[in-house]
């Protein structure tokens, strides 16, 4: 029994044979490849088509949604919108700042001593939007004066009154004065 | 070398289709095409978002009583309208005692001022809001300026007293002068 690997013949292959058999492998190969190549570009190429038609589908599709939802949209109602919140949260912002003087009046008619009387006066509101108090008049007497004086500072919501211009009236002892007070904001706030 | 040709030609036509075709449609009009649905999304995302916002919006709007959708208009009108508001006021001082004798618009305030007036709620920088002042005199008794002030304070159209002047009298007859300040949207 002969062992496998003892060749069949001693005739010795010519060279030249077995490089002409790897080169028409080769070829074959590369042929090969060369139309491997070629059906890829032509499956790609129509991929590349359908998937832009499909996107071209697509896009008309979702301009004509988009044109459909902006014509639902309706610009008197985004005005009335737009107003209605406009008014409610500047009506809001005005209310708080809302002024009632009349609750001025009735806590000056209920501080002041029934001898002192104004003449004048004048309630503005400042730079700052604070309220000025100015005014002027004419007290019974010194003591009715210093007794409003009082009462504003036990008060409290007329602050920094100063009294000025203060003349005695030698005739019959009444007193002319000035005033010039900052009220509290509580004092003419305005509640419902 | 005849059955070299069309492999060749073959490796020439694949590199001919990618560089002619595919490539530049792959980054010409279907990259643009992307894009612009990418575009069209968030827009109808977008508008999506908006009809769910304006359903709501009208289901808060008609949750309002209507009257009360009236008065707050009528609390900050569309437009000025001096003329009747000074039909009113001459009402409210007949009813209150007082006498009107001179009524007057004094400043025409822009938005800037209503601003000021207001704070700061504007949008896109410009107040919607604008406010003029009416001078106004007027006679009559303490009483009768009382009155009328609780009426102006509890109008159903804002108005905001400014700046008063109380001139006294033995008679107990007085004079006024007052600065109303009034607003309305723009």
């Amino acid at each position: 029994m002969l062992p496998p690997t003892i060749p069949t013949s001693f005739v010795p292959r010519s060279a030249s044979t077995a490089s002409h058999r790897f080169h028409t492998d080769f070829t074959g190969v590369f042929d090969l490849l060369m139309y491997i190549a070629l059906g890829i570009s032509f499956i790609l190429a129509i991929v590349v088509f359908s998937y832009g038609r499909i996107l071209s589908a697509s896009q008309s599709a979702k301009d004509t949604a988009l044109a459909q939802a902006e014509s639902a949209i309706n610009p008197a109602t985004v005005e009335e919108f737009v107003r209605l919140r406009d008014r409610l949260a500047l009506g809001n912002t005005l209310l708080a700042g809302h002024t009632a003087f009349s609750k001025f009046f009735s806590s000056l008619g209920t501080l002041m001593p029934a001898t002192v009387r104004f003449s004048l006066l004048h309630l503005s509101f400042d730079d700052k939007g604070k309220v000025k108090f100015e005014g002027s008049g004419v007290a019974k007497n010194f003591n009715a004066l210093a007794a409003a004086s009082t009462a504003f500072a036990q008060d409290g919501r007329i602050k920094d009154a100063i009294f000025s211009n203060i003349v005695v009236n030698p005739r019959d002892n009444s007193v002319s004065f000035a005033l010039a007070a900052a009220l509290d904001p509580k004092l003419v706030a305005f509640s419902p | 070398m005849n059955s070299r040709i069309l492999p060749i030609f073959a490796l020439l036509v694949s590199i001919g289709i990618f560089f002619a075709y595919i490539r530049p449609t792959w980054s010409g009009s279907i990259a643009t095409a992307r894009a612009a649905i990418a575009s069209d999304n968030q827009a109808l995302a977008a508008a999506s978002e908006y009809a769910a916002q304006q359903n709501e919006l009208i289901s808060a709007r008609n949750a309002i009583d209507p009257t009360n959708l009236a008065r707050i208009t009528m609390f900050l009108p569309d437009s000025v309208d001096n003329v009747g508001l000074i039909l009113n006021l001459n009402a409210l001082a007949a009813r209150s005692g007082l006498s009107l004798s001179n009524v007057d618009v004094i400043a025409s305030s822009a938005s800037t001022r209503g601003t000021s007036a207001v704070g700061a709620l504007s949008v896109s920088g410009v107040s919607p809001i604008n406010s003029v002042d009416l001078s106004l005199s007027a006679i009559g008794s303490y009483a009768a300026l009382q009155a009328f002030l609780v009426g102006i304070e509890k109008s159903e159209r804002l108005l905001d007293v400014r700046d008063i002047v109380v001139k006294g009298s033995d008679t107990g007859v007085y004079t006024y002068q007052m600065l109303l300040r009034l607003y309305w949207l723009h």
